[in-house]
């Protein structure tokens, strides 16, 4: 039994490297959002950046110039500088490139260093700010970040081959990311961190995003009031992870809707080779399993409804106690819903396990689903069909047994694997050497 | 204006009081007066109100309430938004057989649901909103969002019925107003009620926010059903709202007298069951006016235990109607203020044997 604990105290910084803020040097303090600072009237002017022939070259001067709820337009090109979008005299600013072909305006920082090197774009402190249109690549913190601000909205962008985060939230409130990309970050290509509660919540929307070749499809610290919907989560080592930790503020995350996704073949053993660079290890430190769609780590009042998940060869849908949480208020699952979610797509794609639920916590449910073959544990005892309002029955073999695959050093010794069924466009990841798909330039 | 319409015209005043001022609303350009007039309120000062020398009760606190031993959470998620709506889709009147000419089209509020989240919508944009369901020990717990992008207006769901603290009261009360009273566009609160046993029964809600004169006349209202734990549902379960849309709120020169914002039968609803079915109307006022649910062929037992087929309406309050359906063929319900039927206030109810 004490060996055990040791087990379980040993994976603790093991799950919170994975979702702790990314090392950046510029980073700014999160504070508080503050009020909803007042919507500009205008009149709004548009200034127009391009490599040649503008009145500006630089997409920062150009943004240094503008005002509340002017339009910064971006003609297509590279552009190898970072932009900061800070402070209210930026509010309901529109940063523009080309939202047709965001491939056409690269923000490029694969040649900057130090704190340039940071963010390809950051908006911080200016509420209702508009990223539309753009191609990040080279970062080595996050491609496109807000932080502090009540509203934005990130759309048609891609952030690849970066640092840590693709296309991140943090201690915002409110906001839209849609129709955009986040590949081949060495952490999460979506995260949203840190929500504030709310008296009257202000929910994110996420929809029609696709997240593939991350160590992490989605990665949600303390995240509240955020829907995803309509996305694609795939070739990742894990697919979706909202989570709870006490290295930020507000846990667990609560309130969250995952819906009508296709969450598929998360099993991507980045430790075998990948095209970013893997963050440091702790000799502490093992992170989430891979081969995993969703996972709850902790978390109340979460719903996965209406996906499709398969061909994730751990498991599909996951929910575990955050057994290592310092805040005890905080740790368990409560009120969490799994349902109306296709697994194994028709039987033709199964996941290694279709459900597992170390039975922690109190209101937590699954069901009904369709297309479930296969549950951890095997014989269904923590799994109860929803509606349900009373304490779970926690099974600590259960969870144990999932601390294990946490920490396995192969990456691979649980998995169930299963041959795919096609799926258009996408080829699977698994091993980034014989990867036979597109990989990033 | 025509005969009928004419007809449906008397009563049609509303009165708004704004800001202090008392509007008459007769004419579309009073409307356009109290909607600027709603546009330029300020949030009201709630907390600081509060602490700030009112009486005790308004810096009282408030915890949220989580179902009985044995409840459940009901979670609905509901935006409330600005709509061009058509009061007569299929352009007839088939209970009298003629077209209904254009204009039949106007800016109207509606409730909508969708799923959870916000996620995707679960059908239009609906008047009335849709129907919220519980059992006695649940919570509702309704997630709601103004998202219209035309009134510029707070709007709220306020509930008839079910238990709630001033919180979740939904309604706009001057410097009074609680947290729920005001949701502003773009602005979401989640509202939680609890099924008490004394709401068993059929209840309306609708908007009571500082606009409410007009936005519920304009559709933002809908229903509400709490059973007793287990209760079985009836074999068919009618929800109609009789009210009208005045010529100020639609700017056309006629006075629509609708069942669930339509107008006339073909376009209200058609109400269809089978002989030996459990059938129930719940049938409201949602208007200033005085109604009375009538249907032809059939009978059911009055709240003071006599039989009645004409039953009456008033603001908000309903009629329950119940039989073991034994009366097949086509039959006509309607208001019997006989000018209400005539400018559209009736509808189908269709039993096979």
């Amino acid at each position: 039994m004490r060996i055990r604990k040791a087990a379980l105290l040993a994976a603790v910084p093991a799950l919170l490297v994975f979702a702790a803020p990314a090392v950046a040097q510029d980073y700014p303090a999160p504070g508080n959002p503050g009020k909803v600072q007042k919507k500009p009237k205008g009149p709004f002017k548009t200034l127009r950046v391009c490599k040649k022939g503008c009145k500006y070259t630089s997409i920062q001067k150009a943004v240094n110039k503008a005002g509340p709820g002017d339009t910064v337009k971006v003609a297509d090109g590279t552009y190898r500088q970072p932009v900061r979008i800070s402070g209210i005299k930026k509010r309901y600013m529109k940063l523009i490139g080309n939202p047709a072909h965001p491939e056409r305006v690269v923000i490029d920082l694969r040649r900057a260093k130090g704190a340039a090197a940071q963010n390809a774009v950051m908006v911080n402190g200016a509420n209702e700010v508009t990223v539309q249109g753009f191609t990040a690549i080279g970062y080595k913190a996050n491609g496109f970040f807000v932080v502090n601000a009540h509203g934005y909205t990130f759309a048609n962008l891609r952030a690849m081959l970066g640092g840590v985060y693709g296309i991140y939230a943090f201690n915002t409130i409110g906001g839209t990311m849609r129709d955009s990309v986040g590949a081949w970050n060495n952490d999460a290509g979506f995260y949203i961190g840190q929500t504030p509660p709310q008296d009257k919540p202000v929910r994110t929307i996420v929809e029609n995003v696709d997240s593939f070749g991350n160590v992490l499809g989605w990665s949600g610290t303390n995240m509240r009031y955020v829907t995803i919907r309509k996305s694609r989560f795939y070739n990742n080592g894990a697919g979706i992870v909202p989570n709870a930790l006490t290295s930020e503020k507000y846990p667990p995350e609560e309130d969250n809707v995952i819906a009508e996704n296709d969450i598929f073949w998360n099993n991507f053993n980045y430790y075998a080779g990948a095209p970013f660079e893997l963050r440091p290890p702790s000799a502490e430190a093992t992170p989430y399993p891979v081969g995993v769609g969703v996972l709850l780590f902790g978390g109340r009042r979460n719903i996965v409804e209406r996906n499709r998940i398969f061909g994730n060869y751990l498991a599909g849908a996951a929910a575990v106690q955050q057994f290592l949480l310092q805040d005890e208020s905080a740790k368990d699952l409560v009120g969490n819903e799994v349902k109306e979610n296709q697994f194994g797509l028709n039987g033709t794609d199964p996941n290694g396990r279709d459900l597992v639920y170390d039975g922690n916590g109190t209101g937590n449910c699954f069901g009904p689903n369709e297309g479930v073959q296969t549950t951890f544990p095997a014989d269904g005892s923590t799994f109860v069909p929803c509606p349900f309002g009373g304490a779970n029955s926690f099974s600590a073999a259960v969870q144990q047994e999932m601390v294990n695959w946490a920490l396995d050093g192969t990456h691979t010794a649980f998995w169930i694997t299963h041959p795919h069924a096609p799926y258009p466009g996408v080829t699977p990841l698994e091993t980034y050497s014989t990867y036979t798909g597109p990989k990033p330039e | 204006m025509d005969r009928r319409a004419f007809l449906g015209v008397g009563g049609a005043a509303i009165i708004c009081t704004i800001g202090g001022k008392t509007i008459r609303v007769e004419t579309p350009e009073d409307v356009a007066e109290v909607d600027a007039a709603v546009r330029r309120l300020q949030r009201p000062r709630a907390a600081a109100a509060q602490a700030d020398g009112k009486d005790s009760v308004d810096g009282l606190q408030f915890g949220t309430p989580e179902p009985q031993p044995g409840g459940r959470v009901r979670e609905y998620w509901i935006e409330a938004k600005s709509l061009m709506w058509d009061v007569a889709p299929t352009g007839q009147d088939e209970f009298m057989g003629h077209a209904i000419p254009k204009p039949r089209t106007f800016r109207a509020f509606a409730y909508r649901q969708w799923s959870n989240g916000f996620a995707s919508p679960l059908g239009p944009p609906s008047i009335p909103g849709p129907t919220l369901e519980a059992e006695v020990g649940d919570v509702l717990r309704v997630h709601f969002r103004n998202a219209d992008e035309h009134f510029g207006q707070a709007v709220t769901m306020h509930p008839h019925g079910v238990r709630y603290t001033p919180d979740y009261d939904g309604a706009y009360m001057g410097d009074y107003t609680r947290v729920g009273g005001f949701i502003a566009p773009g602005e979401e609160f989640t509202y939680t009620w609890e099924a008490t046993p004394d709401s068993v029964g059929v209840w309306a809600y609708h908007d009571h926010g500082p606009n409410e004169d007009l936005n519920t006349h304009r559709g933002l209202f809908g229903m509400l059903i709490v059973r007793e734990k287990g209760a079985p549902r009836p074999d068919v379960e009618a929800g109609l709202f009789f009210h009208q849309f005045a010529p100020a709120i639609t700017k056309i020169r006629k006075n629509f007298q609708c069942v669930n914002g339509r107008v006339a039968a073909g376009n209200t609803p058609t109400i269809r069951a089978k002989v030996g079915q459990r059938v129930t109307w719940h049938v409201f006022g949602a208007d200033d006016m005085l109604h009375t649910f009538h249907i032809h062929g059939h009978r059911w037992r009055a709240p003071d235990g006599t039989f009645t087929d004409n039953q009456l309406l008033g603001p908000m309050t309903s009629v329950t109607a119940s039989w073991v359906e034994d009366n097949p063929g086509r039959w006509l319900y309607h208001c019997h203020v006989l000018s209400h039927m005539h400018a559209g206030m009736n509808g189908w109810y269709l039993v096979d044997p």
